[in-house]
């Protein structure tokens, strides 16, 4: 499936610029890949078609591409093992808001990764005590980098089974600038 | 460079595709350099494998007693660089002369 956004997506008022008088979700955006490393490269386009339309900072655009390569290649690798005709559907929603509410954060921009590899919890996987600054390379294994980065780079970070698969929600905030 | 450093300048997203394309000519610099400076001024992207890709070649380099400074990374790059905690083990330069030095 080509990198692009479902046509019922006509808004053209940016979030963070043009809030509405209440709370507002926008409609779901999702993208399906097959699972193969080189289906990332229909995630960048889509990513930067959904950060120009809210006006998503740089920084945000970078944490949210960093995180989806990230989730994506460890479903690829390490959840479906190699086999690269299963699927991964990735949804984007993004949440304003209320106009006129006194807080620096102007709503959520969600990415919700949905797979059907056995299941795999990887926030439990990694624990919750931080990892020591390594001493040596011997204590930096470049392969344990994808949650600690995860982590760090998302504002909201979890984890459901589904009854056949994996859910990995990942939510960012979108700041006023 | 002066001083038998090896510049390296890396340029572009360092992500899964970016990696795969300077791995190899990653390798085979860091196998003869004993000084490398790893030019990051042009990367606009670091994710895990694009780390890696540097990691490895710079274990190499120090293996053999050499030295890497990693250079002039933006802000969100030299992010991911903290968070993976490589920056205790490979100095971080914003000036070229402190990373010289670093090499010296």
């Amino acid at each position: 499936m080509p990198a692009m956004l479902t046509p019922e997506n006509s808004m053209t008022a940016p979030c963070p610029s043009s809030l509405p008088a209440s709370p507002l979700s926008w409609p779901e955006q999702r993208l399906t890949l097959k699972s193969q490393l080189e289906e990332l490269a229909l995630v960048w386009p889509w990513v930067e078609a959904i950060a120009a339309r809210y006006s998503v900072s740089a920084e945000t655009q970078f944490a949210i591409q960093l995180c989806l390569e990230e989730a994506l290649s460890n479903i690829i690798r390490h959840g479906y093992q190699g086999q690269a005709n299963q699927s991964i559907s990735i949804a984007c929603t993004v949440e304003c808001a209320a106009a006129g509410v006194e807080r620096e954060d102007a709503g959520e921009i969600v990415f919700t990764v949905e797979d059907h590899a056995p299941p795999f919890d990887p926030l439990a996987a990694s624990g919750d005590v931080p990892t020591p600054a390594p001493v040596t390379f011997d204590d930096f294994p470049p392969g344990n980098q994808g949650i600690r980065l995860m982590r760090k780079f998302s504002n909201r970070l979890s984890w459901q089974q589904l009854p056949d698969g994996n859910r990995l929600i990942l939510g960012f905030d979108l700041r006023r600038s | 460079m002066a001083g038998g450093i090896t510049r390296v300048a890396l340029d572009g997203r360092m992500d899964i595709a970016g990696a795969a394309v300077v791995d190899l000519r990653m390798n085979l610099i860091a196998g003869s350099a004993r000084k490398l400076l790893i030019d990051l001024k042009k990367v606009d992207f670091l994710g895990s494998m694009g780390l890696r890709s540097i990691v490895i070649p710079a274990r190499a380099v120090k293996s053999r007693g050499g030295k890497v400074v990693l250079f002039a990374p933006n802000e969100m790059v030299e992010s991911v660089l903290k968070t993976s905690g490589i920056d205790s083990l490979l100095p971080v330069c914003h000036d070229l002369d402190a990373a010289i030095a670093e090499l010296g």
